[in-house]
């Protein structure tokens, strides 16, 4: 049995338990006291953009229906027949007018409501046995988008999204809103791997310690030319809401023109961004010189925003990614990767987003890839006896008396505090939102349908 | 070759204008009439970006192959047809084992492969590889190798 209270203790104050990565009990909390209580991403309306489009995805072993209807509104049905539970949609994406149940042929239409089902009257003597009118899939209990992003709760009283969001709106803009087209999502590219789902998610939230030695390759063969400690360590690092990022810093005394230039964005999208950013944003760039790179909105979604040489005449092209955690169980994970890009933006800077995207992360991305093996690697060791007895250093920035060894960078642009250079504040905000969630004995009240 | 990790052989191996893709595998409805992703791949390389791979194995920080993985290529079920006097199209079947360390499982990953051959001065050269892979959740950790 663990003991909670000190797990939880030992995490706030920056000293977290090594079997956290890989406990079993750890992840019953989580899967009981977490993710029912969060707003959890599913996807973009991108991805359905006609009436009957649809995608399945999960929210742990939760599938979910996210559907157009006929209307155009979008649906989130959990994916499990009335009847006697069947998964009614089977396949991963598509396009359909109704769901049948395989079954005992349970229709459904795609905005959820049942259309039919067999001998109504033989089987059930009609609407007195079974009243079939006005019953639906179970809808997600709470729903709601921001610049096209699905997201649900699996608990009705989640607060409203934007309200949760708060200051980290303003960051999530620059991964989602480029244009008023807003961005359109590609993917996403599956894989699983054998790592705890917090890893990703906490190193995405904040580590610009990792990018100089574990991405030192792509600077050794000049793919990235930023990742250097020298470039890394002048970057801001930044809390903001539920979530928290890094950022790197721009060369001194550029416009926004000359900024976005540096990190590859063509003229005619330039010009769209400064018209579309806030002036706040605009001055991100401008004033305090920062371009932003990876952020984790918690608990498990991800973006990175890098600008990789993509061809030999040395051109460089920026991209953009949103990934999932979507955790398995305590030691395997299922990444979801999407390439994102402006909607609105030319098929030439698309392609050339495109290919940034895929040499610098997902499955095959060469950043990507030394990730992985690091968390496989530290998933693996935190399963042991030993692990029980490490309480691993996430204090860096913090002096012995927990004062933070330098200020917050003064006049920064964005909302939240930032700081610049290394630190792990941002992964102790991520532990501390897990922390709450962790010791809320309560869970969510789950109240029962019956039809 | 690749099992014994002669990237540098293997790339000398490709045309100046190789393309090699590997689509996203989806779970569709018999009919739906698509199952892979027409806009996303797990690769989609040109000789640049194999050439950025290959220089990366090789530095002393690609630690995702740092031990390397043992692997074994697996290539069967293989059928050429003629396509011009200079080019071959080659249909396999390709089953790649990949262990990394002592005390994970290895990975496998099951794949068809269509390949154009072209006949050049410096003997046969790959100018088209496209990988479809039999799974849309891949179950190895990255595509650090080549398929």
């Amino acid at each position: 049995m663990i003991d909670l209270p000190e797990v939880l203790a030992d995490v706030r104050r920056g000293l977290v338990p090594a079997r956290i990565y890989n406990d079993a009990e750890i992840f019953a909390l989580e899967r009981d006291r977490l993710f029912p209580s969060a707003w959890m991403f599913l996807a973009h309306e991108s991805e359905i953009p006609a009436p009957g489009d649809y995608v399945v995805r999960r929210v742990l072993a939760d599938s979910f229906i996210v559907v157009r209807d006929e209307t155009g509104t979008v649906r989130v049905l959990f994916n499990m027949c009335l009847h006697k539970g069947m998964q009614v949609c089977r396949a991963e994406m598509g396009n359909a007018s109704h769901f049948r149940c395989p079954y005992h042929a349970w229709t459904y239409r795609n905005d959820g409501r049942l259309a039919g089902l067999p001998f109504h009257a033989e089987a059930y003597g009609g609407e007195d046995g079974f009243a079939r009118e006005g019953q639906s899939l179970l809808p997600a209990p709470a729903l709601d988008t921001y610049n096209g992003l699905i997201f649900v709760s699996l608990s009705p009283d989640a607060p409203a999204l934007r309200e949760w969001l708060g200051d980290f709106g303003y960051y999530l803009d620059f991964y989602t809103r480029q244009s008023p087209a807003g961005v359109e999502f590609r993917g996403p590219q599956r894989w699983r791997i054998k790592a705890n789902w917090k890893i990703g998610a906490e190193n995405f939230a904040g580590d610009s310690y990792h990018t100089p030695h574990t991405h030192a390759s792509v600077v050794d063969i000049g793919l990235f030319r930023e990742p250097r400690a020298s470039k890394r360590k002048e970057g801001a690092l930044y809390v903001a809401g539920p979530g928290s990022g890094t950022t790197y810093k721009l060369p001194p005394d550029g416009s926004f023109l000359e900024h976005l230039r540096y990190v590859g964005y063509p003229d005619e999208m330039i010009v769209t961004m400064a018209a579309t950013y806030s002036k706040e944003q605009a001055e991100l760039i401008t004033e305090s010189g920062f371009m932003v790179s990876a952020a984790t909105l918690f608990p498990n979604l991800s973006f990175v925003h890098n600008w990789p040489v993509i061809d030999e005449a040395g051109t460089v092209a920026p991209f953009i990614s949103v990934r999932q955690w979507q955790p398995v169980s305590e030691c395997e994970t299922e990444v979801l990767s999407w390439f994102a890009v402006d909607a609105s933006a030319s098929e030439s800077f698309k392609r050339q987003s495109y290919r940034a995207y895929l040499m610098c992360f997902g499955s095959s991305g060469m950043f990507e890839q030394d990730d992985v093996e690091n968390w496989v690697s530290i998933t693996e060791m935190a399963a042991g006896t030993m692990a029980r007895r490490l309480l691993l250093n996430s204090r860096m920035g913090l002096t012995s008396e927990d004062k933070p060894i330098k200020s917050p960078i003064a006049g920064f642009s964005g909302p939240g505090v930032a700081y610049q250079g290394f630190g792990e504040f941002n992964q102790r905000h991520w532990l501390s939102q897990w922390s709450d969630h962790l010791s809320d004995r309560q869970g969510a009240p789950v109240e029962a349908t019956s039809l | 070759m690749l099992d014994a990790a002669d990237y540098i052989g293997w790339l000398e191996l490709l045309c100046e204008d190789i393309k090699y893709v590997m689509p996203v595998r989806v779970t569709t409805a018999r009919g739906a009439g698509f199952d892979s992703l027409p806009d996303m791949g797990h690769f989609d390389e040109d000789l640049y970006s194999l050439r950025k791979r290959v220089q990366r194995l090789y530095t002393e920080h690609a630690w995702a192959e740092d031990p390397p993985s043992r692997t074994r290529h697996f290539v069967s079920n293989v059928r050429t047809f003629a396509f011009s006097d200079t080019e071959l199209y080659v249909e396999s079947a390709l089953l790649l084992f990949r262990s990394r360390g002592d005390t994970r499982e290895g990975d496998l990953i099951s794949a068809g492969r269509t390949d154009l051959l072209r006949l050049t001065e410096g003997g046969m050269r790959l100018a088209r590889r496209q990988i479809k892979v039999d799974e849309s959740v891949l179950r190895t950790q990255n595509l650090a190798v080549f398929l």
